[in-house]
């Protein structure tokens, strides 16, 4: 019975189902054990986007694929796959996953520079990584970060972002009025599209600098854990 | 005697920081307080004009810090105000010709002369700009309600912080109607970017231009709108600061009614 209980095991919910497997078992104990728990969450495998992970470097792609095949034939999940980029899943990131257990963020050193108060017309702000401003950027002032940019109040001067070619990065700002946005090798100027009252962010989106409400659309929700920046 | 150095500022030309020294040194001046404006615009010399002393100019500011003369025969006394004086500029030096620091050695002996002393500020951020702030204790940044005027504003009030001076602005040449009709940036949305305290509000007057032409001082006119807002300035820096930046005599309010559908654009 031990051995059955660690043969298939449900590890997540998060953005989909997360389920370890035992690889040295054999595939037939292996279905019978996806089916036990498949069954128990009845429903909710319906369309689920599920990840085998066998917990070891070796792709067992054969037994993947079949074991995937069952799974959307007899519970209706909508795809199977390993986990993204098992190599990389290196020591370094078991380490910063447990940073929530050990709160080793404690001992870090930014790589976030936070300033408080006004940038004024002609000041340029230059940050490494990220930048934060606890306060307003005038007009004709100027912040530049290698990472994302956030002000907590407007945003009415020139702001670049992943500078100088990282197209990943924001720029958020509670008051959003800049003259120009730079997002990695991208600028646009003028205020793409301004709500007054509303908490807006840049990112680009199909080669382009979009601006979406940033409420809506929670740009930090593919960040699944913790981590210190 | 522990005068106070005052400098008059706005990075940006023509808006009215000349007009604004004369008149608020004249104002203070009226006050009884001893008073001293000095043009810092060398090469390029205003002051005297405008408060009508150029025909008067023997010494100027550049003798004075050379040792050429003493600040008594450079200070050239008005003759219609009582305990207002003019150190000019001089018309053939350039701003090179003096330092930071012949400044802050002169500025001692003015402390002790007088209670008050006013410094025209040329437009720009070099060395004028250097010499002029030097040994300022505080400073009269002057801005119109037009986005580049905010935009040099601002930049000067960051040299003013990095230099541990905290200034006050002035907002000149206002017209009401116009910023009544939205044509024109109200006074609240300059100090919406700017965030320094408001010492003076100032509206376009034609009497600054008819002083200038005349040589009859502004704050001489009792009728001038421009005039009487330079008289409270002065008194608001010299011991009235809670003196409310209304004119009383406008009634109507509206500096405070008025619309912010310019506020976009800035
Ligand atoms: N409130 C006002 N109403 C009408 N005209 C004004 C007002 N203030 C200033 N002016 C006019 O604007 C012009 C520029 O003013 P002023 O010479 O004081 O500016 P400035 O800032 O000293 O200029 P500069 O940078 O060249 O030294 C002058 O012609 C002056 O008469
Ligand atoms: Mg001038």
């Amino acid at each position: 019975m031990n051995e059955h209980r660690q043969a298939v095991r449900l590890k997540g919910v998060g953005d989909g189902l997360w389920v370890t497997i035992d690889p040295s078992q054999s595939v037939d104990l292996l279905k019978r054990d996806l089916t036990a728990i498949f069954k128990r969450l009845n429903e909710m495998a319906v369309n689920s986007k599920v990840t085998l992970d066998t917990e070891t470097n070796e792709s067992h792609t054969n037994l993947l694929d079949e074991l995937g095949l069952f799974l959307k034939d007899r519970f209706r999940v909508a795809t199977v796959s390993a986990p993204p980029n098992r190599r990389s899943r290196s020591r370094e990131e078991e380490r910063i996953r447990k940073r929530d257990v050990d709160r080793s963020w404690q001992h870090h050193r930014s790589h976030v520079l936070m300033l408080a108060g006004r940038v004024r017309s002609g000041q340029k702000v230059t940050a490494r990584k990220h930048l934060t401003i606890m306060g307003d950027v005038n007009p004709g002032a100027e912040i530049v970060a290698g990472g994302d940019i956030l002000v907590m109040g407007s945003l009415k001067g020139k702001a670049a972002a992943g500078y100088p070619d990282d197209e990943e990065k924001i720029i958020l700002a509670l008051d959003f009025q800049p003259e120009q946005l730079q997002i990695g090798g991208h600028v646009v100027t003028g205020i793409p599209s301004f709500k007054e009252g509303r908490a807006q962010f840049a990112h680009i989106v199909n080669n382009t600098i979009l601006v979406d409400d940033y409420l809506k659309n929670n740009p930090f929700g593919r960040l699944p854990w913790p981590e210190v920046l | 005697m522990e005068g106070k150095i005052i400098v008059v500022t706005s990075g940006k030309g023509g808006v009215g920081k000349t007009t604004a020294t004369a008149c608020i040194g004249a104002a203070m001046a009226m006050q009884g307080k001893q008073v001293v404006v000095i043009d810092m615009d060398i090469g390029l010399r205003n002051l005297d004009v405008v408060m009508g002393l150029e025909n008067r100019i023997v010494f100027n500011i550049v003798d004075v810090v050379k040792g050429r003369c003493k600040i008594k025969q450079a200070a050239i006394k008005d003759r219609r105000i009582d305990n207002l004086f003019l150190i000019p500029a001089s018309q053939s030096d350039n701003k090179d010709s003096l330092t930071p620091e012949d400044i802050i050695r002169l500025s001692k002996s003015l402390r002790g002369r007088f209670d008050y002393i006013f410094m025209d500020c040329p437009a720009g951020i070099e060395r004028g700009f250097e010499n002029a702030v030097a040994a300022a204790d505080e400073a009269l940044v002057v801005c119109t309600p037009e986005v580049s005027s905010i935009r040099d504003a601002d930049r000067i009030i960051g040299l003013l912080y990095a230099k541990s001076i905290t200034p006050k602005l002035i907002v000149n040449r206002i017209v009401p109607e116009m910023v009544a009709r939205g044509d024109m940036l109200s006074h609240e949305d300059v100090v919406e970017v700017l965030s320094i305290d408001l010492i003076g509000l100032v509206k376009m007057d034609d009497k600054v231009v008819v002083a200038t032409n005349t040589g009859l001082p502004l704050v001489l006119q009792k009728d001038s709108e421009a005039g009487n807002a330079f008289h409270r300035i002065a008194q608001r820096l010299n011991g009235q600061p809670n003196l409310p930046i209304e004119n009383s005599d406008n009634g109507k309010g509206f500096w405070r009614s008025l619309g912010r559908k310019l506020r976009r654009r800035n």
